[in-house]
């Protein structure tokens, strides 16, 4: 048996092969032990610091029993009472957590949540059988990425203190106060909330990318909205300091979300229908073709109506306040009437055309209703409601016939129906809102002159609706630009479009091993 | 013997089951096919746009059956599946060498 | 009369009606079916584990034709057809004796 010596080691590390395996094995090693370590110390270091307020509180009050227990012991040394005050700094008392506003708001982000189900099912309707369970698992990813990123940075960046364009505070969820701002909704609560909402946003784009993304694909644009997009052009209007809560004379108001979740989701959306390209074989009206259609219209119909069904938490959860009633109850009804006349308003505008009556296109006017009016569903009438909707219904008819038109293929019309009906929800605000309506708070409706909001056809002017333009240009605007600079930074890395091989056979068979229908013939034909 | 094939329009294959079977034939096959002809396809509606759908859902129809039967199932076929519009459908016939039926094993006419 | 019976890939079907639209076949019948050949089966993926899948779907075309015109059909079946994988199909070619269109009761390459 050869001994080892370190003269034969020295001579062996001149010939390259050897010194290769000594390198691997040696790295290897090391490797392992720096594993080891992180298990050992770091781990536990990084949990306790991840459950960071009640760390620190526990902290503080140790350092209070000790600042006590010194004082108690000057006293006595000192034998003088009248040094005691500093005995009685006791800590403050923790912020007041509104029980009934924590409870609204997390039963309103389930219901947002389960937004995810009637946005799969819609997806899957409208996409054809050879990419749906690849529709399916990009909603699902989409939630599991999004939570992820919303906690280690999105929910920092988006509700963080920081400046007028991006929040820094909160990483990780570290630092958090009992409840946000001066809700007294559990901090938990409202960043759960919020996640159903970021996760919304994500879903919207994945509708105008179906059918030719490659999975890599969209993992990477994924990561990009949940994580960058969404967060940083959302804290423009709704982080605690936002430059556009502070524009004058009147700040951009967006109660629920028309310009921070579906104008931003739409206009990603639509960046990532043009750079993708459209479907392979799909043909436009004015060259001869027309749509593909999509494979379950009964899965699509159902889904359309559990978005419906969630918005009832998208619209009336966003008063963060249970108590007040008024609010919630008119915020429902409106959501429900704008839904009612955008459907109502699609349905009869294309029946001329065809002498048809239209499922999918009746679908998507009813969600061009919703997102229209969850801007303004506040601080207007029922009968503004009716309005705002109804001309939601047109505007998502008109907005397809101009992509069918321009050659962009949106397979569920993610951008007539959440990008142009945004835009349109945030101007009607400016139009629509009555002036009799300010803003929730934790106790109740805020009434006084100030928080009044006026639009135009009340007498109140330009003022709102200038806010309003202003707001979202400048995120619709901004938002495009990004989203089609991070669509063409994955389209260079290759994984955006998949193969045409892979696009004929299927996303199914080809990104996934396994169709939706393994038991079915499910052709082309 | 020989083989019929029918191509026919789906809402006429109750009658022309009925027909057949008053002519004595009591086996048959159908399927569910596409396919088009001088019928060429026709627009279908989805979300607002108007698209040609080239293949139109048909039924395709196979008996087996003694040569001498022939003229008389094709002419079932035709009175029970004429509306006299287009798409109606075509009716081939073709030679079959030889007919078995598994379970006794009979073969030719009898197997039928 | 011939009868060209044709097993062709699902996705290649739009580019076979096209190279048969353009030898001047009118029309066809085409259903789904399930099939294996010298593809065997193919392995799919079902919650982590991998399944054999024997019969693949596939494409069935049949068109009637006169005898004439059958060298020139086949032939734009290959050429849509074929990407020299296996699993590309096959086509069969038959006799068919007798033809009738049931709208106008046409017999014969009149009715083709």
């Amino acid at each position: 048996m050869k001994k080892f010596t370190i003269n034969r080691f020295l001579v062996k590390l001149h010939d390259p092969r050897e010194r290769t395996f000594f390198l691997a094995l040696f790295g290897g090693k090391m490797l392992g032990l720096l594993a080891c370590f992180v298990i050992v110390f770091g781990l536990p270091a990084l949990l306790t610091s991840m459950t960071g307020k009640a760390h620190a509180q526990t902290a503080s009050a140790t350092s209070n029993t000790v600042a006590k227990a010194l004082d108690a012991a000057t006293n006595a040394i000192a034998g003088a009472a009248a040094a005691a005050p500093a005995a009685d700094a006791t800590p403050p008392n923790p912020p007041y957590v509104n029980p009934l506003n924590t409870m609204w708001v997390l039963v309103t982000a389930f219901l947002v949540f389960f937004m995810q189900a009637g946005f799969m099912f819609l997806e899957a309707g409208f996409a054809r059988t050879r990419e749906t369970v690849n529709v399916l698992l990009e909603g699902i990813v989409d939630t599991c990425l999004c939570g992820v990123l919303f906690w280690a940075f999105g929910f920092a960046w988006m509700f963080g203190s920081g400046n007028g364009f991006i929040g820094n505070q909160y990483y990780f969820l570290q630092g958090i106060p009992d409840t946000y701002g001066s809700t007294g909704v559990a901090t938990l609560a409202y960043f759960l909330f919020q996640f159903a909402f970021a996760d919304t946003c994500s879903t919207i784009t994945s509708g105008a990318m179906l059918g030719r993304t490659g999975f890599w694909g969209d993992l990477w644009y994924s990561i990009g909205v949940s994580g960058f997009l969404y967060p940083i052009f959302g804290h423009w209007a709704w982080g605690p300091d936002g430059w556009l809560n502070n524009i004058k004379p009147a700040a951009f108001h967006d109660f629920a979300g028309s310009t921070v979740v579906h104008t931003i989701g739409g206009m990603i959306a639509l960046a990532g229908a043009i750079v993708l390209g459209p479907r392979l074989g799909r043909r436009f009206k004015r060259d001869g073709g027309g749509p593909m259609p999509g494979h379950n219209m009964t899965i699509a119909a159902v889904g359309a109506v559990i978005l419906w069904f969630g918005w009832y938490g998208f619209n009336p959860g966003s008063t963060l306040s249970a108590m007040d009633m008024q609010g919630i109850a008119r915020v429902a009804a409106n959501t429900t009437l704008a839904a009612c006349s955008g459907g109502l308003a699609s349905l009869f505008f294309v029946y001329p055309r065809s002498r048809k009556w239209d499922c999918g296109m009746t679908l998507n006017g009813l969600l061009a209703g919703l997102v229209a009016i969850t801007c303004p569903c506040y601080w207007v009438s029922p009968g503004g409601s009716l309005i705002i909707g109804a001309v939601a219904g047109v505007f998502v008819v008109v907005a397809t016939d101009v992509l069918e038109y321009l050659r962009i293929d949106d397979p569920c019309g993610a951008f007539p129906v959440h990008g142009v009906c945004g835009i349109w929800g945030t101007l009607s605000l400016g139009l629509f809102a009555t002036g009799e309506f300010g803003a929730p708070t934790p106790t109740g409706a805020d009434t006084s002159a100030d928080a009044l909001v006026k639009g135009l056809l009340y007498g109140g002017g330009t003022d709102q609706l200038v806010a309003q333009v202003i707001g979202n240009g400048a995120i619709g605007i901004g938002v495009f630009i990004v989203a089609m600079a991070l669509m063409y930074a994955v389209k260079a890395t290759g994984t955006l479009r998949i193969s045409k091989e892979g696009e004929l056979e299927g996303l199914d068979l080809h990104e996934h091993g396994a169709g939706a229908y393994p038991e079915q013939v499910t052709s082309s034909i | 013997m020989k083989k019929i094939e029918a191509i026919i329009k789906p809402f006429k294959l109750e009658e022309v089951k009925d027909a057949l079977q008053d002519v004595g034939i009591q086996g048959m096959t159908v399927s569910e096919v596409k396919g088009f002809g001088r019928q060429k396809g026709h627009t279908e509606i989805y979300r607002g746009s108007e698209y040609t759908v080239d293949f139109l859902p048909k039924i395709k129809l196979e008996i087996v059956v003694d040569a001498g039967k022939v003229a008389e199932a094709v002419s079932a076929i035709i009175n029970a599946a004429k509306t006299g519009k287009i798409g109606d459908g075509k009716i081939f016939v073709s030679n079959v060498d030889e007919a078995i039926r598994i379970r006794t094993e009979e073969r030719g006419p009898g197997a039928l």
